[in-house]
């Protein structure tokens, strides 16, 4: 080292969380339930 | 000026490869809840054509035995593994859409009631297994963990506290295993303490929500006594899923305060981070439920929706349960969080039983 300070830098990729993607999934399923798209889902 | 160096990363696993790794666990999942589906539907009527004395058993408890079964005998195949992980996935999503059957008038009135019945459980849990965790001489961290598993929420619970204290992988391994262990007991013990008790669908409800710690369990509890009694048991866990932050801030500023954990900066941006979005959702649905967005037939799809959602879920909690991974975790913990559930249980089954005479709900 030449008398400088090393900094250490990390790139964290941007990700959506799983309670994010829980409600993602959850909100595009009751829009397609909404729009018609599924029109009955049994049980 | 400061050199800086940027370490490449390493090479993450693409979306689409990551995509096709969970799919046989999905499967898997998928395979174990429709098998418990079809044991419910026909075993029942096997036994009557036959004559056999045979108690009717719900998909909920197929699927959670089916799963118990595959883990504790021939074990989950490593390339299920990724799959069966999901379940928590399945879980959250199930709540969000299990939000349409709810109205907002009907969370605010139970809402309110459980928030009030939710911060005496966690205030008590908290003191009596911190109680406890001296007497057994317990690591302070590790009965902190406990105390957050079991006053909170299972393990998310001890996972956020476990990066807000630095705690050690191995208290947290502990705690995990105790919580997961006693929340795999209270699934079979509950329902019948309910039915010995004759406790109303409501009651019992509250008392799953409050008292089982996992998420999961909490919800298997509450629909293995009845649909009521499932819906009301998710709306209490949430409740006190929303607490997380907040318990998980008091502590870290006190483990902060004693020099052994990193000082919170953002108190605000601390308690975003930890919030449960899912119960964000929840509310969500049951906004546009309430004001009629859907109609009556698509909430009654949203809630089958749901329910498919926790089919997985409930194979995803047999399948994850292992008996021989917990008994290599030691005694000790498993002890205290024993003792401590069982207090919290006798608490709290007090507590919804005083409510319910004076809110009448």
């Amino acid at each position: 080292m030449s008398g400088q300070e090393s900094a250490v830098q990390e790139k964290k990729p941007w990700r959506l969380s799983l309670d994010t993607w829980a409600v993602v999934v959850a909100l595009l399923a009751a829009l397609l339930v909404r729009a018609g798209v599924f029109k009955h889902i049994p049980w | 000026m400061a050199d800086v160096v940027v370490v490449p990363q390493v090479q993450p696993v693409q979306p689409a490869l990551r995509f096709l790794r969970i799919i046989p666990g999905v499967l898997l999942l998928g395979a174990i809840g429709y098998a418990g589906k079809l044991l419910e539907q026909n075993v029942g009527t096997y036994a009557k054509a036959h004559h056999w004395v045979f108690p009717n058993i719900e998909y909920v408890l197929w699927a959670i035995l089916l799963g118990l079964l595959i883990s504790n005998t021939i074990g989950v195949p490593e390339l299920f593994r990724s799959g069966v992980a999901t379940y928590e996935f399945w879980l959250k999503t199930g709540i969000v859409l299990l939000g349409s059957r709810f109205l907002l008038g009907d969370i605010l009135k139970l809402g309110g009631v459980s928030l009030l019945l939710v911060a005496i459980e966690i205030v008590g849990a908290i003191a009596f297994m911190t109680l406890l965790g001296r007497l057994f001489k317990l690591k302070p961290k590790l009965t902190t963990l406990l105390a957050v598993g079991s006053a909170v929420c299972g393990v998310s619970a001890i996972i956020a506290t476990k990066g807000a204290i630095d705690a050690d992988d191995e208290d947290s391994s502990f705690s995990i295993a105790a919580i997961l262990a006693l929340g795999a007991l209270a699934l079979f013990t509950f329902p019948l303490i309910g039915h010995f008790f004759h406790l109303g669908d409501r009651a019992y409800g509250i008392w799953a929500g409050l008292a089982v710690d996992n998420t999961a369990e909490a919800t298997a509890a509450g629909a293995l006594y009845s649909d009521a009694a499932g819906k009301l048991a998710v709306l209490v866990k949430s409740t006190r899923n929303a607490m997380i932050g907040f318990v998980v801030l008091a502590y870290a500023i006190y483990w902060a305060s004693q020099g052994q954990a990193k000082t919170v900066g953002n108190k605000a941006a601390f308690l975003w981070q930890k919030f449960p979005k899912f119960v964000l959702g929840f509310l969500l649905i049951s906004v546009l439920a309430t004001y009629q967005f859907f109609s009556k037939d698509q909430v009654g799809s949203l809630a089958n929706l749901s329910r498919w959602a926790f089919l997985l879920t409930f194979a995803g909690v047999g399948l994850r349960t292992n008996f021989r991974d917990m008994r290599k975790q030691g005694l000790r913990p498993f002890a205290v969080g024993a003792i401590g559930e069982i207090v919290i249980a006798v608490f709290t089954l007090g507590l919804v039983v005083g409510a319910e005479k004076l809110f009448g709900f």
